[in-house]
């Protein structure tokens, strides 16, 4: 499927908002999102949330015969994948840019910066040595692929352990995983990709930017850079140009987030290896958490309204007839006026929240004086809506009285919620209003 | 500030509420529709193992020989006659991409403009460089397809722009109505639908290109959000969209505030009560 563009009140909007230093979701211009890390039950397996951006590393070994040229090194081969199911633009033949950039950036981080010793994983010289591999699913795309990606990779490297060998001579033993521990790789460092996103010609900068950011951005730089301070690979990207000053400060900054993610990461790695040592349950199953709303639900449950005409007609038959009394209006302001004498509030105590209802509900009363007809409706919600869901406790019942111009009242109950607000008829008898609050 | 917190509940199944005595034989990909072989195929469908399979998820619909299954949710297929509502997605060489909800990228050629100074001026090279100030990317377009590849078309100014279903959009004779309260639609039948202020009085001589950025008023604001809820709540219960459905969900809704429009409870009311108006005013 094809993108959707974006409107252009939506861009104006995203862009006015960065220039005020606000972004979408709520962040500070230098924040990252939430960075989650869950290990699956294999050695090597591992899922990187960065906000909504998910992505699925998997490590694997192989042992072959080494290239030509370098007889003495591992191979390390590195592949990312944008899985259609990561977002309805990435089809099979269509992601190839944004492919290509990714996985370049990512090889450069992590082969050119040596973070891993291919030496180690040589068994026998120019005859064979191991391969590691590193498949990179993207799962579902919220902005950022590359900083999740190059997390998930380091962090799935980390966490990988490769069988034993030994070699005597010429014999060459590949332990199983049930006669010897598995040996972890030999990791230098962990380079991690920081990136920044710039608007209005670089006048602007956020990092980790978000989906709808990345769209109205200018341009990007990534800076990779491990906890040391050195820097792996940095990459502009978009076509702006930046100052020197510029660069200088996004990579401190950088400086300072990676060290804050490096330290995530070995905390994750250690509660891992713990839970493993300790023989309790680990793997995905866990570690993701259950996502369900456990709430009462609101059930809806049918009510018999065979009778509810003739008890209606009961009802109004058995009405009184309106009393004679007619009160002046009296004006406060204009307004705001009162008809007649309200009855004594029979409640005890009222919440500085109820009262404020009750005024609410009084003061929308806007009388006109001098013989004027008005047109009021009384706005009862749910009158005679056959299924009005059970409220539980907490309802309050109110018994109004409608008053009609030329027909006897009528006498409604309803349950409501809320404070209804009531517009009264003008120039009627004060409608009665008797509250009685359900047992709290 | 107030927030509304609401329970879940479990949600009724349309065809509850529908009623209707007409059953429509509805098939998803890989049911058989029938073993006759008598009939054509039309769109939708597949010949299998001396079966006729449906290939999408819709209904199926017969006229005389042919059968064709028409799909309940699909991308926009374009016809002559038809109103497009689109959004200029790229300006190139002598034409411009459109996006169109459909499955290719609709394209708008320059030749097929009509340029101030008359219909058999020749395209020239200013022409193809003053392309983009007539209409960039992110510009909204409302265009028609007629028979002799010329098409009338103009630029949208300021309004609202609701994107449902093209299965949603009735074929009739106009698809540009002036509602009586106030505002102004267009059902574009890809699904895209226009609803802006009825401009005061038309102007033909601009063709269309210069924009109306004058500020709206607080009441022509209302009618059009108003407009737009009800749009969207009658897409979500899956009706049928032109102007008297449009018009009644609107009546319908006037008790209600323009945001309450948007709740379930409320909406399932207001296009119940539309469905009903319908229904009298058929029968």
């Amino acid at each position: 499927m094809k993108e959707t563009p974006l409107s252009n009140c939506e861009r104006r909007f995203l862009l006015r908002a960065i220039e005020e230093k606000k972004r979408l979701d709520g962040r500070q211009t230098y924040d990252y999102r939430n960075i989650k890390i869950s290990f699956g039950t294999d050695y090597g397996c591992c899922i990187v949330e960065l906000g909504k951006t998910r992505v699925l590393g998997q490590v694997s070994c192989e042992l072959v015969s080494p290239k030509l040229n370098r007889a003495t090194e591992g191979i390390l081969f590195f592949n990312l994948e944008l899985s259609q199911m990561a977002a309805p633009a990435f089809e099979p033949g269509r992601q190839s840019d944004l492919l290509v950039k990714l996985n370049r950036l990512l090889e450069r981080c992590l082969r050119n910066s040596k973070c891993i010793d291919t030496e180690s994983l040589c068994v026998v010289a120019g005859e064979k040595v191991w391969q590691i591999r590193v498949d990179l699913h993207l799962l579902n795309h919220d902005g950022n692929i590359i900083d999740a990606a190059s997390i998930a990779a380091i962090v799935a490297l980390c966490h990988f352990r490769r069988p034993d060998v030994s070699v005597q001579g010429d014999e060459v033993t590949l332990y199983t995983l049930e006669e010897r521990d598995p040996v972890p790789l030999s990791i230098h460092h962990m380079p991690i990709c920081v990136s920044f996103a710039f608007f209005q010609q670089g006048t602007y900068l956020l990092v980790d930017p978000s989906e709808r950011e990345e769209r109205v951005m200018d341009g990007l730089l990534v800076i990779a850079m491990n906890k040391h301070r050195e820097i792996c690979t940095i990459q502009s990207s978009g076509g702006i140009m930046l100052l020197k000053d510029q660069v200088l400060r996004c990579s401190k900054i950088a400086g300072v987030k990676v060290v804050e993610i490096t330290e995530l990461i070995q905390k994750a790695l250690e509660n891992d290896q713990k839970v493993r040592k300790e023989g309790g349950k680990f793997g995905f199953v866990e570690s993701m958490a259950n996502q369900r709303i456990t709430a009462f639900k609101m059930e809806k449950a049918p009510i018999d309204t065979s009778d509810v005409e003739e008890k209606a007609e009961e009802i109004i038959s058995e009405a009184e007839p309106p009393s004679e009394v007619v009160s002046k209006p009296v004006l406060w302001t204009p307004g705001t006026a009162q008809i007649g004498e309200g009855i004594e509030n029979s409640w005890g105590h009222l919440e500085d929240s109820e009262k404020e209802d009750e005024d609410e509900g009084g003061s929308d009363e806007a009388i006109i004086l001098d013989g004027m007809k008005m047109d009021t409706g009384v706005e009862v919600s749910n009158i005679g809506s056959q299924d009005a869901p059970i409220v539980l406790s907490d309802s309050e019942e109110e018994e109004m009285i409608i008053l009609e111009p030329d027909k006897n009242p009528k006498k409604i109950r309803t349950q409501t919620i809320s404070a209804t607000q009531v517009k009264a008829p003008s120039k009627k008898p004060v409608k009665k209003r008797k509250k009685k609050r359900a047992a709290n | 500030m107030a927030l509304e917190m609401r329970l879940p509940v479990a949600r009724k199944p349309l065809s509850e509420s529908l009623g209707r005595e007409s059953k429509k034989h509805l098939v998803v990909p890989g049911d058989t529709i029938t073993t006759d072989t008598g009939f054509m195929r039309g769109h939708g469908t597949y010949m299998g193992e001396e079966k006729l399979i449906a290939s999408v998820a819709g209904s199926v619909e017969r006229v005389n020989k042919l059968i064709c299954v028409k799909a309940l949710k699909t991308r926009y297929n374009g016809e002559v006659g038809d109103i497009v509502v689109g959004r200029i997605t790229e300006v190139q060489q002598k034409r411009w991409k459109v996006e169109t909800n459909s499955r290719l990228d609709s394209v708008l050629l320059l030749s097929s403009m009509n340029l101030p100074g008359g219909e058999l001026r020749r395209r020239s090279a200013e022409d193809e460089l003053a392309m983009r100030g007539f209409l960039q990317e992110g510009d909204l377009i409302s265009v028609s397809f007629t028979l002799h590849s010329s098409i009338f078309m103009f630029a949208l100014g300021q309004g609202v722009l609701v994107q449902v279903s093209p299965s949603l959009v009735k074929r009739q004779k106009t698809h540009f109505h002036d509602l009586p309260c106030g505002a102004s639609v267009i059902l574009g039948n890809n699904g895209f639908i226009w609803v802006y202020p009825t401009p005061e009085h038309k102007e033909d001589d601009a063709g269309g290109f210069i924009a109306n950025l004058e500020p709206v008023s607080l009441t022509d604001r209302e009618v059009i959000s108003r407009l737009r809820n009800c749009i969207v709540s009658l897409a979500t219960q899956r009706m049928m969209l032109y102007d008297t459905s449009i018009l009644y969900c609107y009546e319908a809704s006037l008790p209600h505030q323009i945001k309450d429009i948007l709740k379930p409870e409320i909406m399932e009311e207001i296009v119940m009560e539309t469905r009903q108006r319908l229904l009298e005013q058929e029968g």
